[in-house]
């Protein structure tokens, strides 16, 4: 048993600064959160492999830097979780897929670098939907993960491990991939903190890509100064990753605390129009086809998700901030202009997966055809091949123009919308997700049901924007809803101060009750 | 629209994937209503015009605020042209399927059914 039994559940920021201070050691932080985990983890299936004697050796190393007067920096002793997809040298990493068993990361992500270069201890690699495609973790080729708060539910995805981990309190921060929603859905259904920086912000350098023009790497947290603190840490240039700029960050702690007052907050018109009609609360007045935003609206069908977010407006407005409208009329349209792109780049990516360089080679070919084809075909599991074959249709000869010529185009007027958006606001609001964490195979037969999970954050995905998933409450079954806070490229301060203000104005506490399980156990 | 087991088989070769006979007929259903979904987008017109026409002028107007910058996609910055140590050889190798005297190693790319394939060896599914 730790001496100090409840470290797990303090912020990352207080842990790093009792650790540097001496207060505690980081071996005993390690050990609380431990403890903590062998008490969740048999209720949420959230890690595919715990690093412990590793960590432990990282801890101890930590705390002999801290004896020896080094400061090891703003993590210092931060248990951490990393999604799959980010290579840790010396460790596996599967992407939750079988075609990569067995393979052992040759080198470390420089995101991860800068967490060990500040501090933070890698407790394990979390579930995550196979190559991050899915919003469920239940595409994950070995585990299905449990959300904390219901245990029957789904912890979203496709960082679906990272957060129920988070949430449940055996890592204080854990590390995401955010291609669409891929960090923030989780984070809205576990009810803990997500963010996705701008595009370029954070390096994808050791990132298994999916869909380069809009993967992100992002952390989850317990607290948005938990998160900013994260971003803080893993942002900055990096030659290796071209796209990631030479821009500062900044001290995103040094105004998180100024507050909202006199900040203009843009509703996105065409869900505040909505919303005036609990009936429908997602669908835009002007739908026309009951295929479209009408499948949305029926993710929130008692309008729970529609009055948690007008809740969240009036909370916004009593802290201060002045509500303006703006309009995304192509907001409608981001479920298919992301699906089609982000498939399209997903087919050329994964053409790398072919059981010749690394990962798992089909034991029966015979030739070298039978081995793309056999290794590829034994895999990749179901939703991994939905997604190629969709991207491979959509840029195939014939089609092209039809399809990811147009969604480009479309993708150009959005751009534009918020360009507009964010002249006229600060920052813009939405919903994180249409609904709460579903049931578990709810979704899993109708992959388009799935994929409409993703309405509300795939728009800063394809535009490049921060965003920030943050708590906005509960709905009738006792279970997370959240809110989505967008700002321009490079402002994530100014997003960062409008989601603390969030949090401090509803006092939102992450404390799951792991309905649905045999506990005493938490 | 709806996509015939010939046309998944096509896109599936493309993509060097192989279906059971159950699995092309669900997956063509499932890529079916996908497809429809996506259809969506044709209504779209792109450009000033599309944004008009879809609402976005529409706005009340607010008291000046400062031009925000356009979003637009960076350009990529150029890297300076030089030769910089990468993965060991080894490295690379340790997680290699098969490999032989520092290479990777591969079954004979002409064995077994080589089909009489258009552009390459291996755009037909090996039999």
């Amino acid at each position: 048993m730790s001496r100090h039994p409840d470290l797990w559940g303090l912020p990352a920021e207080e842990l790093a600064r009792r650790v540097r201070g001496r207060e505690v050691s980081a071996a005993e932080a390690l050990e609380s959160a431990l403890e903590r985990t062998a008490r969740v983890e048999p209720l949420i299936h959230a890690y595919l492999e715990l690093f412990e004697e590793a960590a432990r050796a990282r801890a101890r190393d930590i705390d002999r830097r801290v004896a020896a007067g080094e400061d090891p920096g703003p993590l210092a002793g931060v248990p951490v979780a990393l999604k799959d997809n980010l290579n840790l040298a010396g460790h596996r990493l599967t992407c939750a897929s079988r075609i990569l068993e067995g393979y052992v990361a040759p080198y470390t992500a420089t995101a991860v670098q800068s967490l060990l270069d500040a501090g933070a201890v890698i407790v394990g690699r979390a579930n995550m939907d196979e190559f991050a495609m899915g919003s469920s973790c239940e595409n994950s080729a070995y585990q299905k993960t449990r959300n904390p708060w219901d245990v029957g539910t789904v912890p979203g995805g496709s960082s679906g491990g990272p957060a129920a981990a988070v949430a449940a309190g055996s890592a204080a921060l854990g590390f995401g991939s955010d291609t669409g929603g891929s960090v923030r859905q989780p984070a809205a259904l576990c009810g803990v903190v997500g963010v996705k920086p701008t595009y370029g912000r954070v390096s994808r350098y050791g990132l298994v890509a999916f869909a380069s023009s809009t993967d992100q790497i992002g952390p989850i947290a317990r607290g948005v100064r938990d998160a900013a603190l994260a971003t803080q840490v893993i942002a900055g240039p990096d030659a290796r990753d071209s796209t990631c700029v030479e821009r500062p960050v900044g001290d995103l702690l040094a105004t998180i605390e100024d507050g909202i007052a006199g900040m203009r907050v843009g509703v996105v018109r065409e869900i505040a129009m909505a919303l005036s009609s609990p009936a429908a609360p997602v669908a835009t007045a002007a739908a026309t086809s009951p295929t479209e935003l009408g499948a949305a609206a029926e993710l929130d069908p008692a309008g729970e998700v529609a009055a948690s977010f007008r809740a969240a407006l009036a909370a916004l407005e009593q802290a201060g901030a002045e509500l303006v409208p703006v309009s995304i009329p192509s907001l409608e349209a981001a479920i298919a202009v992301y699906y089609v792109i982000a498939t399209s780049e997903a087919s050329a990516n994964l053409a790398r997966f072919d059981g010749v360089r690394y990962g798992r080679r089909s034991p029966g070919a015979a030739s070298l055809a039978e081995v793309y084809w056999d290794s590829r075909s034994e895999g990749f599991g179901a939703e991994v091949k939905r997604r190629i074959m969709l991207g491979t249709f959509a840029l195939s000869s014939g089609y092209y123009e039809a399809y990811y010529g147009k969604a480009c185009a479309v993708l150009a007027q959005m751009r534009d919308e918020f360009t507009a958006a964010l002249g006229r606001a600060d920052v813009v609001v939405t919903p994180t997700t249409p609904s709460a964490a579903f049931r578990l195979g709810e979704k899993l037969a109708d992959p388009l049901a799935m994929y409409l999970s993703d309405t509300f954050t795939t728009p800063a995905s394809l535009v490049g924007l921060p965003a920030v998933a943050v708590p906005s409450g509960f709905d009738g079954q006792g279970l997370p809803l959240s809110l989505q806070i967008m700002g321009r490229p490079f402002e994530e301060a100014t997003v960062f101060r409008a989601a603390r203000a969030f949090e401090r104005q509803i006092g939102w506490q992450v404390a799951p009750r792991f309905r649905g399980a045999e506990v005493g156990a938490a | 629209m709806a996509l015939t087991t010939e046309e998944v088989r096509k896109i599936a070769s493309l993509a060097r994937l192989r279906f059971s006979p159950d699995e092309e007929a669900a997956i063509a259903g499932q890529l079916g209503k996908i497809v429809d979904y996506i259809d969506q987008l044709q209504r779209f017109e792109a450009g000033p015009a599309g944004a008009a026409a879809t609402g976005a002028a529409a706005l009340p107007p607010l008291s000046p605020v400062p031009p925000a910058p356009p979003i637009a996609p960076r350009a990529a910055p150029e890297a300076d042209d030089l030769a910089l140590p990468c993965l060991p050889r080894e490295t690379f190798l340790a997680n290699a399927p098969a490999a032989l005297d520092g290479f990777l190693l591969v079954p004979e790319v002409k064995a077994g059914h080589v089909p009489v394939a258009k552009p390459g060896v291996d755009d037909e599914p090996p039999s």
